[in-house]
């Protein structure tokens, strides 16, 4: 969409996109490790695409909850899902938005001129969050080695005994913001609380993400993205998401209870995103390469933009990144054909929506005169979302590109479109995808 | 011809073990005597440091000569012959030099022995380096001191563990248990050699544990052990069969507490006893065997292009599609095709339970439900129904996607390679490679070249089953190749006994009993009586009546009893376990009496039942006529061929030495008239026998 040719600048193109199927945590894949997801999906990618895996010239991928014996993961998956040794790999770790990262930096490489093809994506094994010692027990057991004399070693034992031994779960750690303390579904109360958005409009928003999702699975939009899994112990085939739930009702919804915020909260299991595992891998590469090996295109990453806003409100952040990249291609909302905003929380999409309607919000924070707008739900995450499929942390960056791109290819036609999703720590990440399948 | 130099410095003198007679150093006789000479030399004027080291790649010392040990025919002449290397050794150990010997590449049998009468191992890290002693796996067990000299640095546990297995250890493992001093880099050799040196001789006390010298403990350990050696043999007579398990058992515990002399002469009676011992002149025989299939012409010729391929595609998740896929994720990459995601899920999980010893080679296949990943593919396997069309259409499907070099196999057991290769846009890439069941247990390959199969095909076929650690045999792409048409007469004959009265279990019984890995009803229940069926059908159209089938296997067939993949064939399986007699065979055909009940595994003898041997003959003759046929066919190129086959691809008792050895010793006009009496006609080239007793 925007002219790149005119400032030298390469046009970058996805060549091939393929995710494992999400599964609950400790569900489906819990003998799976994220490297071992990252590299089922990351072999299956080279398997499914024209590409021989000699001309693979970086791997980039995402990962939230990085695993103690997987130092730089991407590097460790590369290698087992055989690209060769000569390719060089790097992990890249933007909270949340991490798998997206990975994909807008790929396409940085790609449009500079610095790689021609790149394997970019995101992985998570949220199953896999480590149990940690408290650091009083990392110090006394460090004392215990030096200690030399019995005496010395009897008084360690005994501060050692007297530690807490009570594991920190990294999971939840890893969902609190530090700054402010919050945890992620506390600060989505918050937006529930500003944005006046009820208990029912939650639930029925997660409602029709479940439904949405059931029948996308059931049409076989998902057929072709999603990769079969034949996970340990019992190498049953895994495709479909874990997490949809057919026969998923108001009055289900209705008698969870809060979470976050007990007893007055509003913010439920329900109509959350689930703790899941999974993997999702693409292949980049720019128009004149695809074009002259005879590769097919997917589509297009035209451009991106991150920013920055309240970690207390991190939801709001795809008010703040859409915006910013609409503004620098130029295009208003009614522009984009399909959009997609990661369902992080049910309240946290509700309050984006409201937040771009509002032109109080716009001259507040956007500097604008008026509200650019929201999306029309029929629009916006067609095919379900985080509440019924799950949110792999590291990994759904990398699939909102993906599905968006087959939406746009498959559903639509053609068309330009909008991932977009909030980041803990008060960021959101939005990219301009486009097809034009009448040329592939 | 000099094979061991003695090389003197300063102060370190040198024993190089180097030879280019030998692709490998051997403890020959001329290795012997120059060893002997130069210890005399090195007792006369001894140096501060000994080194014994190799001047070839790839191996210290392979072993001892083990045709000197087959071509021995007295027990005292074999008994001397280890007193001799025990002599050898105890020198070596006695020289007041420190003595270190320097493991790079293979270490095995007596050039272990000789490592351990040195003060210290250096075992020089790298993938060649193996250090143990195999010798059981002859038929014997170490003679040069070994059993004396290893419980010393690695304790009687695991010694006896090592001894009774005979298998390997890498140079850090070696480290690990104390069976080497150091484990060095290549590069640190001399450093290593150095740190050594300084140590001094070194001073071994009694090897542990401690309690085993309570007689209580002993007994109770040393039977634990026996249990764990003789599970495998339970059908056999152990001392008939295989006389070196249990005399190596007994020798190592009658050594516990022993001093060291009478430990060695001991030592020493017990191999002289063993040496002369059918199974061991058998064991050899048959390694030679394997040998020979694994350093064939053929295998040489394909090696090179065959180590480029770095992907294999499998067709059919079934059992053996899936076997194979595991056998290849040996050295390269695997896509296991299928289309069904429930086969796909059934043969991984299969495989789940072999990848508990080996969970890397697991992650190395991939379950696929399409055609993906065949353009990177060096080689495609396909192991689906046994239907030329099928085959005809998946090689076309999978030649419109493969790169131009992509070697194209089929597992196929029965159809003719030559008809696959009908309406292939390249036939000349198409060949046979015919595994057996189970593929990662079993290490026959058959390689079949169809008429328009390029002799480079062939030549690839053969290397990749050898890289893949299999045993390939060249056979002629005629109906049931070879080993199928041979065990087709053996199973008919067997039908035929149960047939005429004789109890399933009993003519199971009996071929167990002479050493049959299983019998031939459960081999049917195993294989799958469909198969077996059809198997035997085509064979019968091509070859005459003798591969009939009876009709009432065929109604068996017809009802559902398919053997063990069904639960129920000629006996009942429960999770892959055999159980009793099935209860609804007598619906197909008349059983001798009513008793049932009695255990399969145990062969009884009731009124009316044949002696075992008689029921072994009438099994096996008619193999062995078939395989005459088909050696006069020229099928395979070479009689010993044969012997090969049949123990590695239908497990043949080893320490028979071969179907021909077996039957090479009876007299040929009673083995003619025998032959005659089973209503077959006797081979034309009887004579054959003759090369083979």
């Amino acid at each position: 969409m925007p002219d790149l040719n005119s400032v030298g600048m390469r046009e970058v193109v996805v060549v091939a996109a393929v995710r494992t199927p999400l599964a609950k945590a400790n569900g489906a894949f819990d003998r799976l490790s994220a490297v071992e997801l990252g590299a089922l999906a990351m072999r299956e990618l080279m398997a499914r695409s024209p590409i021989s895996r000699d001309d693979v010239d970086s791997v980039i991928v995402g990962n939230v909850i990085q695993p103690a014996d997987a130092a730089n993961i991407a590097r460790v998956i590369a290698l087992n899902a055989g690209v060769p040794r000569a390719v060089p790999a790097h992990t890249v770790h933007r909270n949340c938005a991490s798998g997206m990262q990975a994909v807008t930096d790929a396409a940085q490489m790609v449009m500079a001129g610095r790689a021609e093809v790149v394997i970019a994506g995101g992985v998570e094994s949220m199953t896999h969050a480590p149990l940690l010692l408290h650091d009083e027990v990392r110090a006394a057991m460090y004392r215990l080695s030096r200690a030399r004399s019995v005496k010395d070693r009897l008084r360690v034992l005994g501060a050692l005994a007297k530690a807490r031994w009570k594991p920190r779960v990294a999971l939840m750690e890893g969902l609190t913001d530090p700054t402010v303390r919050l945890n992620m579904g506390q600060t989505a109360e918050i937006l529930a609380r500003e944005f006046s958005i009820t208990r029912r409009e939650q639930d029925d928003f997660a409602l029709r993400s479940h439904q949405q999702a059931e029948a996308a699975w059931q049409a076989g939009f998902y057929d072709d993205e999603v990769m079969h899994v034949f996970a340990p112990p019992s190498f049953a085939a895994v495709h479909r998401d874990e997490g949809i739930r057919s026969g998923q009702s108001m009055e289900a919804l209705g008698k969870l209870k809060p979470v976050f915020d007990k007893p007055l909260g509003t913010v439920t299991a329900g109509n959350s995103s689930q703790i899941t595992d999974g993997a999702a891998m693409l292949l980049i590469s720019h128009r004149e390469k695809a074009e002259a090996e005879g590769w097919p295109i997917l589509g297009y990453v035209y451009d991106w933009a991150y920013s920055g806003c309240d970690p207390a409100r991190m939801g709001l952040g795809p008010v703040y990144a859409s915006h910013r990249l609409l503004q620098r291609a130029g295009l208003a909302m009614t522009d984009i054909t399909r959009m997609e905003i990661n369902e992080a929380f049910a309240a946290q999409v509700l309050a984006c929506l409201k937040a771009m309607e509002s032109d109080a919000f716009a001259r507040e924070h956007l500097g604008l005169e008026q509200a650019p707008g929201a999306p029309d739900m029929d629009r916006l995450n067609v095919h379900g979302g985080a509440v019924a499929l799950g949110h792999p942390v590291g990994m759904t960056g990398a699939r909102l590109i993906m599905t968006l791109l087959r939406q746009l290819q498959h559903d639509t036609g053609g068309g330009m479109g909008v991932a977009t999703l909030c980041i803990g720590g008060g960021q959101g990440g939005a990219v301009l995808l486009g097809s034009e399948p009448w040329k592939s | 011809m000099e094979v061991v130099t003695l090389l003197r410095e300063e102060h370190t003198a040198r024993l190089r073990f180097a030879r280019e007679d030998k692709p490998v150093n051997v403890l020959d006789e001329a290795c012997m005597a120059q060893l002997e000479a130069h210890l005399e030399a090195l007792e006369a004027a001894p140096p501060r440091c000994l080194v014994l080291e190799s001047g070839m790649p790839g191996c210290f010392i392979a072993g001892a000569d083990i045709d000197r040990i087959a071509a021995v025919q007295d027990a005292t002449e074999a008994t001397r012959l280890a007193e001799r290397g025990q002599a050898l050794c105890r020198r070596l150990e006695a020289l007041p030099a420190v003595s270190i010997a320097v493991v790079r590449g293979a270490c095995m049998g007596g050039g272990m022995e000789l490592a351990l009468a040195c003060d210290h191992i250096l075992a020089v890290d790298e993938r060649a380096t193996k250090l143990a002693l195999p010798e059981i796996q002859l038929g014997i067990h170490p003679g040069f001191g070994g059993c004396v000299r290893l419980p010393k640095r690695v304790g009687w546990i695991r010694a006896v563990e090592m001894i009774l297995s005979g298998k390997p250890v890498d140079a850090r493992r070696a480290r690990r248990i104390g069976l080497a001093a150091l484990s060095s880099a290549p590069e640190q050799t001399e450093q290593g050699i150095q740190y050594l040196a300084g140590k001094g001789k070194a001073h071994r006390g009694r090897p542990g544990p401690w309690w085993l010298a309570l007689s209580p403990a002993k007994a109770l350990f040393f039977r634990q052990v026996e249990k764990k050696a003789l599970a495998r043999f339970r059908h056999l007579d152990i001392e008939a069969a295989y006389p070196a398990i249990p005399a190596t058992i007994a020798l190592l515990k009658e050594m516990i507490g022993l001093s060291d002399g009478i430990a060695y002469a001991r030592e020493a009676a017990s191999l002289g006893r063993l040496a002369v011992t059918p199974c061991c002149k058998n064991l050899i025989r048959v390694f030679h065997l394997g040998n020979a299939l694994k350093k064939q012409e053929a295998v040489r010729r394909g090696r090179e292009a065959v180590s480029r391929f770095r992907q294999t595609s499998v067709y059919g998740a079934g059992v053996m599609g899936s076997g194979i896929a595991w056998v290849a994720a040996k050295t390269t990459d695997v896509d296991l095709h299928d289309v069904a995601a429930e086969s796909l899920a059934r043969g991984m999980k299969s495989l789940g339970a072999l990848a508990r010893r080996d969970a890397r080679r697991l992650q190395r296949i991939r379950p696929v439900l399409d055609h993906s990943g065949l353009a990177q593919s060096d080689v495609v396997i396909e192991a689906v129904l046994e239907d030329i069309d099928i085959k005809r259409a998946l090689w076309q499907e999978v030649e419109a996607r493969v790169s131009a070099q992509c070697l194209l196999l089929s597992n196929t057991s029965s159809l003719s390679v030559t008809a696959m290769q009908e309406g292939a846009a390249h036939p000349e890439r198409i060949a046979g490679m015919h595994f057996f069941n189970p593929a990662p247990k079993m290490p026959l390959v058959e390689v079949v070249a169809g008429e328009k199969t390029a002799p480079e095909a062939v030549d690839q076929t053969a290397a990749l089953a050898a890289a893949w650690g299999k045993y390939p045999l060249v056979v002629k792409d005629k109906p049931g190749f070879l080993v199928n048409r041979c065990l087709m007469p053996f199973m008919v004959a067997a039908l035929q006994l149960i047939e005429q009265g004789q109890k399933p279990e009993h003519v199971d019984g009996a071929l167990k009993h002479f050493g049959m890995p299983m019998g031939a009803m459960e081999l049917a229940d195993r294989v799958g009586l469909d198969i077996c069926l059809h198997v035997g059908t085509h064979l019968a159209d091509a070859f005459g009546a003798r591969f009939s089938m009876p009709a009432w296997l065929a109604q068996m067939v017809k009802d559902g009893l398919l053997g063990a993949k069904s639960g129920s064939g000629f006996f009942i399986y429960r999770g892959g376990k055999q159980q009793q007699l099935n209860s609804k065979l007598g619906q197909y055909l008349k059983l001798s009496s009513a008793d049932r009940e009695s255990d399969a595994d145990i062969s009884t003898h009731p009124d009316g039942a044949w002696p075992d041997q008689d029921i072994v003959d009438y099994c096996l003759l008619p193999m062995l006529v078939e395989a005459l046929a088909c050696l006069h066919e020229s099928i395979v190129q070479d009689a010993r061929h044969l012997d090969a086959a049949f123990i590695y691809g239908v497990g043949f008792p080893p320490f028979r030495g071969g179907l021909l050895r077996e039957f090479a010793h009876r007299p040929r006009d009673a083995l003619r008239q025998h032959i005659e009496r089973l209503g077959l006609t006797p081979p034309a080239n009887l004579e054959v026998l003759d090369d083979f007793a």
